[in-house]
């Protein structure tokens, strides 16, 4: 399961009750598919467009926050195209914190500092002011 | 870090140099860059809608680059303009 977030304009043309019924059938889509909808945010609404899509200057705005499985976007995408209320879509992946990343290293502090390096909690001043020793030294190193 | 270098040391021959700008991302702590915040995205903008190079914004490589994707995502969805004139 991956997160997504989608929003899709639709035409301010269609009238509020079959705007609604637009938005129903696009989260029963999803959910039908296996996803899972963890929000719809219609408070969007009614906005301008930055240009004109199909020499219509306003939308109505439709954000969505679900989870499903990877082959699903491409599912909803193809519905949403099919459907010519729905003048345009942008489903993007939410990307988690990436955990590959390892942690930048803690440089122990100066020996001139009575608190030992081991302590984390306190350690934290020491770090910066190590680093900021570091960009010293490399901005000395670049005036050469 | 860096970006005191500038005013710093001044250089003793020729013209001054500017002052190195910081990147605005970084300064705000933000991890993420959303393509939705339009008001901030519009900031790296100039007026015709074109995205503004780092020397001019300032921004590091990492925060540039997903800048320039979320401005992308925002042209598609017509939250911002691909042109403006």
């Amino acid at each position: 399961m991956n997160r997504y977030e989608m929003i899709y304009i639709i035409d301010t043309g269609l009238e509020e009750t079959a705007r609604k019924e637009l938005i129903e059938k696009v989260s029963a889509l999803i959910t039908a598919n296996g996803g899972e909808i963890e929000k719809v945010d219609e408070t969007w609404g009614k906005r301008r467009l930055a240009y004109a899509i199909d020499y219509k200057t306003e939308g109505w705005y439709v954000l969505v926050n679900f989870q499903a499985s990877p082959e699903l976007p491409r599912e909803l995408e193809r519905n949403l195209q099919i459907n010519e209320n729905i003048l345009r879509y942008l489903v993007v992946k939410l990307v988690e914190k990436r955990s590959a990343v390892k942690p930048r290293p803690v440089r122990p502090a100066a020996p001139a500092e009575e608190v030992p390096a081991e302590e984390a909690p306190v350690a934290e001043t020491p770090v910066t002011e190590a680093v900021a020793e570091v960009a010293e030294a490399a901005a000395d190193t670049d005036a050469e | 870090m860096s970006e005191e270098r500038g005013e710093r040391r001044p250089r003793p021959r020729g013209g001054r140099r500017p002052r190195r700008k910081v990147c605005a991302f970084c300064v705000d702590k933000i991890a993420y860059i959303d393509y939705k915040d339009v008001n901030r995205l519009r900031r790296f903008t100039n007026e015709r809608g074109k995205i503004l190079p780092r020397r001019m914004s300032g921004n590091c490589a990492k925060h540039q680059r997903q800048l320039s994707e979320a401005i992308k995502r925002a042209r598609a969805i017509a939250l911002m303009p691909y042109t403006a004139d």
